[in-house]
């Protein structure tokens, strides 16, 4: 029941820390203001009083843009604690199977050629790059099933490791050739949430759901794996299929969230860790704390990034790293020592 | 049109190692004003490192295109032996001449041209501070013309580049020329009493570009009698979306180049309706090349702004710029 409770708690702090992000920004809004132009956006109420501009700015700027945040950072968290526990390495992330490499070549390839595909428009770029991102897997999967046919983690990784710096180094060499895109090349790889809209979210909450929620069927065999692969053998899991099914969901949920904002490293490598020290090692509460912990700590990295030198903007990843970190210290120690 | 970005990309990259460097060594931080009588050459670079000129340069590599077009106007292209990738596209007529990657120059490939004299920018230096101590050793001079910020020195690196050759009076022809030019804004600019407030940018959504203080094109933007939204800061600056659209600028001018339409590309975005420029859709392009590249050009893109920003006002000043 405490550990209910926790749960609980996380997630009506993790909730209200979104609330919180939305109150700050280059123009402070009280959630007084908030609230009223919530009714004035969605229930047509009269906007007595406050600026057009600020309404814009709550409404189509900060909001879809902190919803964003929070959404990217759950599914690269889930998706982290799924990669650490199926592959047993707690260096692994979701970045750590080519997916921000492949994502990152894909969205190059449009940049540079200017692609639009008819019934993608817009969202060609998302769309061409999470196929990169989500392909880059099933071909590092593909290649680490020719090469061990019980497909070892070491194995996993090791073609992961290599095939994502091989595609890097085609992204390099295609960026360093192209000068005329380079500005655009360079900002999409340095990763930012800035004018996310909500037609962005609306795309991309199904996806991440969906992708969440099928994850939280397999937390018992992710518990399983998590003793080896001989004993989840013996326990009668399907390594053959429940690993590469779990792998595949990772890779949509990272691949769809590289595709939109780029690669942002870090929330999804220690996220899991925190969880874990909270709320211990079983899967069916490691995954919701994940997704409960890793949307706020994103919020707050993209807050930051916002409004510390406002109005200046800074990179987002490197936010991340730079408050994620002490963050990480903090939680991990004060527990090992409590 | 699309081709012209790297000026644009160079721009970014000093303003990103500015950023990283913490400000801590300003390009144009006065450097030692070049001597001007007729006689002398330069002893010192714009960079402040000392060179030794020979009387005589026939042999020389530029490698910006901002240098070249001054040489151009200098009427010295016949003199190039060797240019930067970029130079091409902004200068006729040098296709067939050796080019180097302004970042990474194959230095025994300019040693083999045999220059007399190798013209760099800033940009150059962004690797390492002497990145062509190879050529020095060898004792082919390398005069530094890093970045500059202000008119004042851009004029300073036209007379240094034209001093190099013993072209006092032809640099101080351009300068004049410049000053000339530049007064008839002025004046103009300074009548002007109810300021238009300006947002200039040089990257578009979702890495918005602009710049405070202390650029050449912040100079520009107060000449013309207009007010830079951004004035309270400092140098080249990534903007949040929010506080861009909170500053609520009257007109939007924009430089970009490497996206299709980057004024409709405004006009459409999400959340700024309600900013004054969008709603009157007072939103412009400005010449990339000519409000980037520091040289005598940039009084081509002061004119585009003045117009821009104040048709009525400057309808006398012709637009050197219009297709």
């Amino acid at each position: 029941m405490k550990t209910g409770w926790k749960l609980v708690l996380t997630a009506l702090g993790s909730l209200s820390v979104l609330v919180l992000t939305a109150s700050f920004g280059s123009v402070p809004i009280p959630p007084g203001d908030i609230l009223h132009i919530l009714g004035h956006k969605l229930l047509d109420m009269p906007l007595e009083g406050l600026s057009p501009i600020s309404a814009d700015i709550l409404w189509k700027v900060r909001l879809p843009r902190a919803v964003m945040a929070y959404l990217v950072g759950s599914a690269l968290s889930v998706s982290g604690a799924v990669m650490q526990s199926v592959l047993r390495n707690p260096l692994a992330s979701s970045y750590t199977l080519g997916v921000s490499a492949g994502a990152s070549l894909g969205a190059a390839i449009v940049i540079l050629t200017g692609l639009t595909l008819s019934f993608a428009g817009m969202l060609t770029l998302p769309f061409v790059a999470s196929v990169f991102g989500l392909s880059t897997v099933f071909v590092a999967m593909g290649l680490a099933a020719r090469f061990d046919r019980s497909m070892h983690n070491e194995t996993i990784v090791l073609v992961g490791m290599v095939l994502s710096l091989f595609v890097n180094a085609i992204l390099t060499l295609v960026t360093a050739l192209s000068q005329d895109h380079l500005r655009q090349l360079v900002f999409w790889q340095m990763g930012s949430f800035s004018g996310k809209e909500w037609q962005h979210v609306a795309v991309v909450t199904p996806i991440l759901l969906t992708g969440v929620l099928l994850l939280s069927l397999l937390t018992h065999e992710m518990d399983i794996l998590t003793f080896g692969e001989e004993q989840a053998l013996s326990a009668g899991v399907e390594l053959r299929k429940v690993k590469p099914l779990l792998i595949g969901l990772c890779a949509l949920l990272t691949g769809t969230s590289v595709a939109f904002v780029g690669t942002i490293g870090f929330v999804d490598l220690i996220v899991p860790h925190v969880a874990r020290r909270i709320f211990g090692a079983s899967h069916r509460l490691v995954l919701p704390a994940s997704a409960l912990l890793g949307g706020p700590m994103m919020a707050v990295a993209d807050l930051v990034s916002r409004t510390v030198l406002a109005p200046r903007e800074l990179p987002v990843g490197a936010v991340t790293a730079l408050i994620g970190a002490p963050f990480f210290a903090y939680v991990y120690f004060k527990e090992r020592s409590g | 049109m699309k081709r012209a970005a790297t000026s644009l990309v160079t721009v970014l990259m000093a303003a990103l190692l500015t950023l990283t460097a913490c400000s801590a060594k300003p390009t144009s931080e006065s450097p030692a004003d070049p001597p001007t009588t007729a006689a002398s050459l330069p002893t010192v670079d714009r960079a402040g490192n000392p060179i030794t000129l020979p009387p005589e340069i026939t042999r020389v590599i530029s490698l910006a295109p901002s240098i070249t077009q001054v040489l151009d106007a200098l009427g010295l292209k016949d003199r190039l032996v060797g240019i930067d990738t970029q130079t091409p596209r902004y200068v006729p007529g040098l296709d067939s001449l050796p080019q180097f990657d302004m970042m990474q120059p194959d230095l025994e490939a300019m040693l083999a041209l045999q220059p007399d004299l190798v013209l760099v920018s800033g940009i150059s230096l962004y690797a390492s501070d002497d990145p062509f101590k190879p050529l020095k050793d060898v004792g082919i001079p390398v005069a530094v013309i890093p970045t500059s910020n202000s008119i004042e020195d851009v004029m300073k690196d036209i007379q240094f580049i034209a001093g190099c050759f013993g072209k006092q009076a032809e640099g101080e022809a351009i300068v004049a020329q410049m000053r000339a030019e530049i007064d008839r804004i002025a004046a103009i600019g300074a009548t002007i009493t109810e300021k238009k407030r300006v947002m200039f940018e040089i990257a578009p959504l979702p890495t918005i570009y602009s710049f405070g203080s202390g650029v050449f094109l912040h100079e520009m933007l107060e000449l013309i009698g207009a007010e830079n939204v951004f004035a309270d800061h400092q140098g080249w600056m990534a903007v949040t979306e929010e506080s861009a659209i909170a500053a609520n600028p009257d007109v939007i001018l924009t430089n970009v180049n490497d996206i299709d339409d980057p004024v409709q590309e405004i006009l459409s975005r999400s959340g700024w309706e309600n900013v004054t420029a969008v709603k009157n859709r007072a939103v412009y392009y400005i010449d990339t090349a000519a409000s980037s590249l520091p040289n005598h050009h940039i009084v081509d893109a002061l004119k585009q702004m003045a117009r821009a920003v104040y048709p009525d006002q400057y309808a006398a000043i012709g637009n050197p710029l219009a297709p």
